[in-house]
């Protein structure tokens, strides 16, 4: 968990910690307190979020902590979860769209997807049943383009 | 010198230590700490929170580590993007090669110590200068 102020001005820094936090999956408990699954990776990158915070002039410090029942835990996991499920449908419903489309609009479109299935994949810490099935969808959707010589 | 890092060797750690061989200190000795408090008197820390030789703003260890010693080998500072990409992915650069480097080091880092990670990685790292660096020279993809 990261535990952190930031001076309100300048906002450059702290919209720079707040997509930082974002693209790594971190939940919001409350408003300056963020989680993340306790692994080497995650506590590592927690780190360089404080240090960032530090060097704007803010205030932070990291902890381990579990919640005191498991209906919290699994809220908090459920809130992380629909998100991203969501996402995966968006992702999804965009390749079956793209089926049809133009040869050219096909290899575009899967390009953008692939690097859109990439993020969401680095933030999804709970893969929800949609991922395969976006995975799949995308699996498809290159199975149709021919790769241009 | 001392060399200090933490322990649990991932992409950015294990290319600044071959960068550190490389360029910087060609004896250099490493040790590995979990915690920044047990970093002995005389050795640099590098790669971990309040060291000087770390993640600074956007820039990863291995690219603070290029300023600080002034090294521009357009060779190096070609791997950087390819490091910083593979640590951070917040693509702010064009590297395909990153996700690929990223899961080599994870993996190896599942089955071996830190010491056979930096001894491991560093021919890898050897070859991506020498590839990198006739790509550069060419202009394009050396075959």
């Amino acid at each position: 968990m990261l535990a952190y102020r930031m001076p309100r001005e300048p906002s450059t820094p702290r919209i720079a910690v707040w997509r930082r936090l974002r693209r790594l999956g971190a939940a919001q408990i409350v408003d300056g307190l963020v989680a993340l699954p306790l692994d080497a990776r995650n506590k590592e990158q927690l780190e360089w979020v404080a240090e960032r915070v530090a060097d704007a002039g803010g205030e932070a410090t990291i902890w381990i902590g579990t919640p005191a029942t498991r209906s919290e835990e699994a809220a908090l996991v459920a809130s992380l979860v629909e998100a991203t499920a969501a996402e995966y449908r968006a992702l999804r419903d965009e390749a079956l769209g793209a089926e049809q489309a133009e040869p050219a609009v096909r290899r575009r479109t899967l390009r953008r997807l692939r690097r859109a299935l990439r993020r969401i994949r680095l933030r999804d810490h709970f893969p929800p049943p949609e991922a395969e099935d976006a995975r799949r969808a995308l699996d498809d959707l290159g199975s149709l383009v021919e790769v241009p010589g | 010198m001392i060399w200090a890092t933490r322990a649990g060797c991932h992409v950015d750690r294990a290319a600044c230590a071959w960068l550190i061989r490389r360029s910087i200190d060609n004896e250099a000795t490493f040790i590995f700490v979990e915690d920044p408090a047990d970093v002995p008197e005389g050795a640099t820390p590098f790669d971990m929170r309040g060291a000087d030789l770390s993640h600074h703003g956007d820039h990863c260890t291995f690219e603070t580590m290029l300023k600080r010693y002034r090294l521009d080998d357009p060779v190096l500072w070609d791997i950087a993007r390819i490091v910083h990409e593979a640590d951070l992915a917040d693509e702010r650069f064009d590297a395909p090669e990153a996700p690929g480097l990223d899961v080599l080091l994870r993996g190896l880092s599942m089955v071996l110590t830190d010491d056979e990670v930096l001894a491991t990685s560093a021919p890898l790292f050897d070859g991506l200068y020498e590839y990198r660096n006739r790509a550069l020279l060419l202009g394009r993809e050396p075959s």
